[in-house]
């Protein structure tokens, strides 16, 4: 994993997305090097986090999750977000022929991944799992990878910048669809008993 | 001043209603801001019976789906009936009576709402004399719209006049079948129906509120004004038909969703659950209809603002069509069931799909009906973003607060207590309420900044009616 090229990206993305592009990653070296290595903040933070720092709602006491349950909720966030990856960059493959981009899968998966690095780091901040906390941390997040998502798309994918502003709305509405679609899988096992197991 | 020459379109009913959009828009969401507010700093009700939430929320619903989301459709089917059906609208005077009779309908739930007078049905608040009224104007409408189609000068009626049609009819029944109430005194009734039977009527009427009022009509919208403003036909006529007709007849099947867990018969709840699941196919047809025919349009997207309100409202469109039905499903219902992720749900439709199409129509109609330009297409741009801002900020709130109502509600200690007293989760969603308000007075503010750009554009245009086109086909 280049840092350089992680730290680049945020801050300068046009920049940042033409030395992504230059790297040419596989589909592969970039889960290897980047989205397993990104994907793990979060799951390890949150395990350290919900574990043993815990959260207060309102004038409560501390809630923390079991070390069983906070392992188990962890590292099916961690294959959560692989998959998620994965099915974003085939959806973001399969859509390209319609804005005219011959883009191969492998580009399409750095799009994906990399469009998603602020959302890795801030998974940081389930350190400290306030859920109020990591909300408005989140929030900014989610909204440099939406900005991240409107430069990248018209480099890595070679369109030019009138199909690239569309190509991305398709691809946010259709982030948002998954994001909606992982809300309704994690209470679904919520409700068939696979909840979170508290202990005050 | 407009002329009544049967050769020109009818544009003075179009213009009061694009007008009151505007209007009725700032009123309702103006409430609903109010409402948000309270919701954060609950002193806000100034311990007044008729500022208080309970009163006032059935007035934010009311204004924003009737005064300000009808005032749209009826603006847009009037202008679209007229333009496809290469006619002037039929029944003049009965079409100006709706105007009059529709704004006196939202003028009385104004004042009865807040005083406490409601059949306490959700939607269908108003009691029976005004839903007397409701009716009346309601088969007018029917009578102006369809009359208008028989006397077509073109053969072929165009998808979105089905469309309207649909919703035109199936309101009328919706309302009709929903209402039927015993009065007791004139500002007092009971519904017809008993127990779950009423449920199930209401929720029939309620989610078809949504199914057609919100979606029906608001699809005649997006399938004449895509492809005008994109100067492209539309992706699949084919696909528009096939839609049409398995969403009118999948949508009116959903509304037991509504009642899970509750008395109603176990299978009508999974029937409409199954309903609503299936319901996610027809929608998305609308959906990629509407995407597919601005794709191509590239050259414009960029720089035309109007094309961005439709896109992100059918972005928005599909995005809360996928939610509803997955929310439907019997173990998500479970969590989401009286959370704010049902209110989330809701305004992702709402202020994302509904607010962007009317607002795109809008800014398409107001410079053709007072020829003139529009005064700033940057304004345009401002309000585009400040409503795209708020919308999100309102629903990622209420994606989070809801889950975590959701979550504290069921929570139990080993001996099956309850962990949390409601109390506590009312205390925990404080910050997001804070949020949620934030966010609506963000969109609010971009109905603000879209009245000063319509004000000035129609202070310095002048009412015009265009000349009927000629018969064509």
């Amino acid at each position: 994993m280049k840092i350089s090229l992680i730290i680049n990206l945020i801050l300068h993305p046009s920049a940042g997305w033409e030395a992504v592009k230059a790297e040419a990653l596989s589909v592969k070296e970039c889960y290897a090097r980047y989205v397993i290595p990104l994907a793990l903040i979060a799951p390890v933070a949150s395990y350290v986090g919900t574990s043993t720092v815990g959260w207060r709602v309102g004038a409560g006491d501390v809630v923390r999750l079991t070390t069983d349950s906070a392992l188990k909720i962890s590292v099916l966030t961690f294959f959560a977000m692989l998959v998620v990856v994965y099915i974003l960059a085939r959806t973001i493959h399969w859509m390209a022929r319609t804005y005219d981009s011959d883009k191969s899968l492998q580009e399409c998966f750095s799009l994906a991944a990399f469009t998603a690095v602020p959302l890795f780091l801030v998974g940081l901040a389930m350190l400290y799992p306030m859920p109020w906390f990591v909300y408005f941390l989140g929030l900014p997040a989610l909204g440099y990878s939406v900005a991240l998502l409107y430069t990248g798309v018209p480099i890595m994918m070679e369109v030019n910048k009138e199909q690239g502003f569309l190509f991305s709305s398709a691809i946010l509405a259709l982030g948002l669809v998954a994001l909606v679609g992982l809300i309704v899988v994690t209470v679904s096992f919520w409700g068939f008993g696979a909840g979170p197991d508290f202990r005050t | 001043m407009s002329t009544t020459s049967p050769d020109v379109y009818n544009y003075t009913v179009v213009r009061q209603f694009a007008i009151m959009t505007v209007v009725w828009g700032i009123v309702g969401m103006l409430v609903g801001v109010l409402i948000a507010a309270q919701l954060v700093w609950p002193a806000l009700n100034f311990d007044t019976a008729w500022l208080t939430f309970g009163r006032l929320r059935p007035l934010h619903t009311n204004a924003v789906i009737f005064a300000f989301g009808g005032s749209a459709l009826f603006a847009t089917s009037y202008y679209v009936v007229q333009r496809t059906c290469h006619t002037r609208l039929a029944l003049g005077p009965l079409a100006a009576f709706t105007f009059w009779g529709w704004n006196l309908v939202i003028v009385l739930a104004a004042v009865t709402l807040p005083l406490g007078i409601t059949t306490t049905k959700e939607y269908a608040e108003l009691e029976w004399p005004i839903d007397i009224l409701i009716a009346v104007v309601w088969v007018s409408y029917a009578l102006v719209f369809f009359a208008t189609i028989l006397k077509r000068r073109v053969k072929h009626i165009y998808v979105a006049n089905w469309f309207f049609g649909a919703f035109i009819v199936t309101v009328a029944i919706l309302h009709i079948f929903n209402s039927l109430a015993v009065p007791v005194t004139h500002a007092k009734s009971y519904s017809i129906y008993a127990g779950v039977h009423d449920a199930m009527v209401q929720w029939w009427y309620g989610h078809n509120a949504v199914g057609f009022f919100l979606t029906a009509g608001f699809l005649g919208i997006m399938y004449y004004f895509i492809p005008k403003q994109a100067n492209r036909p539309v992706y699949s006529y084919r696909l528009s038909v096939v839609h049409f007709w398995s969403l009118i007849f999948t949508y009116i099947w959903a509304g037991p969703h509504h009642l899970h867990y509750s008395v109603l018969p176990d299978w009508a709840q999974s029937l409409g659950m199954v309903f609503s699941l299936v319901l996610l196919a027809p929608s998305w047809g609308g959906m990629i209809n509407g995407i597919m025919t601005l794709s191509g349009a590239w050259h414009k997207l960029r720089t035309d603002p109007i094309l961005k309100f439709l896109i992100v409202s059918v972005s928005f469109y599909g995005m809360s069509t996928f939610e509803g039905p997955m929310m439907s499903i019997k173990t998500v219902n479970a969590l989401s069931h009286f959370t704010d992720w049902t209110i989330g749900h809701v305004h992702s439709g709402a202020l994302g799909w509904v607010g962007m199409v009317s607002m795109g129509a809008l800014y398409y109609l107001i410079p053709r009906l007072y020829g003139q330009k529009i005064y700033s297409v940057r304004l345009i741009d401002l309000h585009f973003w400040m409503a795209t801002v708020g919308i999100v900020l309102y629903i990622t709130s209420m994606w989070i607060s809801g889950i975590m109502q959701g979550l504290m509600w069921r929570a139990v200690n080993e001996d099956g207590t309850l962990i949390y007293s409601f109390i506590e989760t009312v205390e925990a969603m404080h910050p997001y309420y804070l949020v949620r308000f934030l966010g609506g007075l963000i969109y609010l503010a971009g109905m603000l900044v879209m009245a000063y750009n319509v004000y000035m554009t129609v202070r310095s245009g002048r009412a015009e009616d265009a000349p009927v086109l000629a018969s064509a086909h």
